[in-house]
């Protein structure tokens, strides 16, 4: 295996000692110049990423993901160690980034697969594939302002995947239009390795990371915590990220929500109460009919503002098969920053479980799933009645038909 | 399917990246400037026009000043200065307006500074036109030496380029650059002579004035085109001279420097 991307004990620090601009700066030539520490964003990295191979990256925010990715892209230099790139780079970064609304989403196109490393002949001759891959034409010859985020996003996408890199840099994408859309692309980055392109995706979704990476790397505040494969190391993040929760769990937590319903430290409880979910209602009530609606209302008290957190609820089964998991973030729910008390409601128009008893979980997570706020496990019951089913978790409605020759 | 570069003619497609990127981006920063105005690419010419306006009424009329052809003599004066200042005025935000193409892997930043002096230069072709009228205006005629205007436009180029780059990197991480390029145009103009002719100003300080290479650019426009005369060799050699060497160590240092410029983005 020949490997495409090949980084051996890379560091980069960056000092947080003036810089040059600081220095400059006439305001500042009075102090007397401070000497701090350097800042290792990133130290003793190695990892290869062979052919045809999809390496993911994961860690919380500030992890040092992004300068990895940089500096992968030949954007600034390591302070340490060597980096070598066998390869055309091509980069999925900032979806669109170069994109100008004046323009025309041809121009802007034409603009964006040469900036990559076409020449102009061949990216006017991609572009009619371009085009069509983005599903955009009848709004091509419109100026990209009036493109929605969405079909910009695609128009990005499509022009990227299109330019034929050998090393591609992806930070979380896929999240880039309709479930159609995520279809195609998905399809055509299997393409893009199938031809030998060596990928690097950085996520923060660990569904993602096993499905798609063959491995990953863990950045913890900079360093290596694991390399291994996908599975396992997305598998050690989130026990990771459940220890975090539980270590964040306070001691003093109040011991059962507005609504009354007791909760038990560390058993049904878990997160670090930054936020708090005050209460649920299920409506109609606890008790429903297979094949009725159903809709959790989650109330929810923010002290402080928090970026962007992320509400989740699962249906489990008493011993603990999940049967339904959603999320805003996977349900591309945009959440504002929160700040205060509000609700947010799930409604789910027909429940079609089989008869039984099942628990209502939810949580709000912080935005980059690294800890739940707050989580309640088992702790709303409801009890499915009706419905054909005898055994297994489904209750659609069906009906038999029989027919004699 | 596009075709994969293959490495024996790498080089060869490396130049002609190099030359449709440098396309691509002058085309894209034409058309942004003027795309959804009424007036479009007219606006290029309404500085220069206005310039030449109050010029010629305030220093003709008003201040009663004896210059054969004066329009004409404003006019080139204006032009010549206007490019000079339109890019050097801009270069410092070449950089830091530039992030998404910056942080793009393997984009060639040294591009950058050639596409805005371009952009520039078309500016200055657009009004050209202009200028040749109001010479014909004048009883003005074209002669032999005005195919010594490519010449003029190369060594004006180089002059500008050979500025800009220093001036962009230094704005990278000296932010006040921008704004200290932007006053100091503005009295670099009022020592060169773009709205009086040097003939005016004191014999013992002409030396002072030609350490400033815009004066011996603007005399050697005039002698082409308002007295149909060659440019004075001597000149264009030494302008050249030192338009290469700006454009040799400014390269360099922005070369040298351009990996520091991401951090500081």
């Amino acid at each position: 295996m020949n490997a495409l991307v090949k980084a051996d004990g890379l560091g980069k620090t960056f000092t947080a000692k003036p810089t040059t601009a600081k220095r400059l700066h006439l305001s500042s030539l009075a102090r007397p110049s401070r000497t701090a520490d350097p800042f290792w964003a990133l130290r003793n990295v190695s990892f290869e990423v062979a052919r045809g191979e999809m390496m993911g990256i994961v860690g919380a925010n500030g992890a040092g993901k992004s300068t990895l990715l940089r500096l992968l892209g030949g954007i600034g230099r390591p302070t340490t160690g060597t980096l070598e790139m066998n390869g055309r780079i091509g980069a999925l970064l900032e979806l669109g980034g170069g994109f100008q609304g004046d323009l025309t989403g041809r121009e802007n196109a034409i603009l964006a697969a040469v900036v990559a490393g076409l020449l102009k002949s061949e990216a006017l001759e991609l572009l009619p594939e371009i085009i069509r891959f983005a599903e955009l034409e009848n709004f091509i010859d419109a100026p990209i302002r009036t493109y929605s985020t969405g079909m910009t996003m695609r128009l990005a996408f499509a022009v990227a995947v299109h330019t034929e890199p050998e090393i591609m840099l992806v930070d979380e994408f896929l999240a880039v239009g309709d479930l159609a859309f995520q279809a195609k692309c998905n399809a055509r980055i299997a393409k893009l390795r199938e031809a030998g392109c060596a990928i690097v995706l950085v996520s923060h979704g660990m569904d993602q990371i096993r499905e798609q990476c063959d491995r990953a790397l863990w950045l913890r505040r900079g360093e290596v915590v694991a390399c291994d494969t996908a599975k396992a190391v997305a598998t050690y993040y989130e026990q990771e990220m459940r220890e975090e929760s539980l270590r964040r769990t306070p001691e003093t937590l109040p011991l059962s929500t507005a609504s009354g319903t007791p909760a038990l430290r560390k058993e049904n409880r878990f997160g670090s109460m930054e936020m708090e979910i005050s209460g649920v209602t299920l409506r109609p009530g606890p008790k429903l009919t297979c094949g009725a609606p159903l809709a959790v209302e989650i109330q929810f008290q923010c002290p402080a503002t928090l970026d962007s957190p992320i509400f989740a609820l699962s249906i489990t089964r008493p011993d603990g098969m999940i049967c339904l998991d959603t999320n805003t973030r996977s349900a591309r729910i945009p959440i504002p920053p929160l700040h205060g008390d509000g609700f947010i409601q799930l409604t789910i128009e027909r429940l079609d479980l089989a008869a039984g008893a099942y628990f209502i979980n939810v949580g709000v997570f912080d935005s980059n799933w690294s800890h739940a706020y707050d989580f309640h496990w088992h702790m709303y019951q409801i009890f499915m009645e009706g419905g054909s089913a005898h055994k297994g978790i489904l209750a659609p409605p069906n009906q038999w038909t029989m027919k004699l020759a | 399917m596009s075709t994969k570069p293959s490495h024996q003619n790498s080089q060869e497609r490396a130049w002609k990246h190099a030359a449709d990127l440098f396309s691509v981006l002058v085309s894209r920063d034409l058309k942004i400037l003027y795309k959804r105005s009424s007036l479009g690419f007219g606006w290029a010419l309404v500085t220069p026009l206005l310039q030449l306006f109050i010029f010629s009424f305030v220093f003709r009329r008003a201040l009663r000043m004896e210059v054969h052809n004066y329009p004409s003599f404003v006019f080139i004066g204006v032009l010549v200065f206007g490019w000079l200042q339109g890019a050097l005025s801009q270069c410092g935000g070449i950089i830091t307006s530039s992030k998404s193409l910056v942080t793009q892997p393997g984009f060639p930043l040294t591009l950058l500074p050639h596409v805005m002096v371009s952009v520039r230069l078309f500016h200055f072709l657009i009004a050209l036109p202009i200028l040749f009228g109001l010479l014909w205006c004048q009883g003005i005629r074209p002669a032999w030496p005005w195919f010594s205007i490519p010449g003029l436009l190369v060594v004006q180029y180089l002059l500008i380029v050979g500025m800009a780059y220093p001036l962009a990197s230094l704005n990278v991480i000296f932010r006040d650059t921008q704004h200290i390029v932007g006053v100091s145009l503005q009295l670099i103009m009022f020592v060169t002579p773009v709205f009086y002719s040097l003939d005016q100003v004191p014999e013992q300080m002409h030396p002072w004035f030609y350490l400033n290479p815009m004066v011996g650019l603007i005399q050697s426009w005039r002698d082409v085109l308002l007295d149909g005369n060659w440019p004075n060799p001597v000149t264009l050699l030494t302008l050249s001279v030192v338009g290469i060497t700006l454009l040799i160590i400014g390269r360099r240092t922005f070369v040298a420097q351009s990996h520091c410029f991401v951090e500081e983005l």
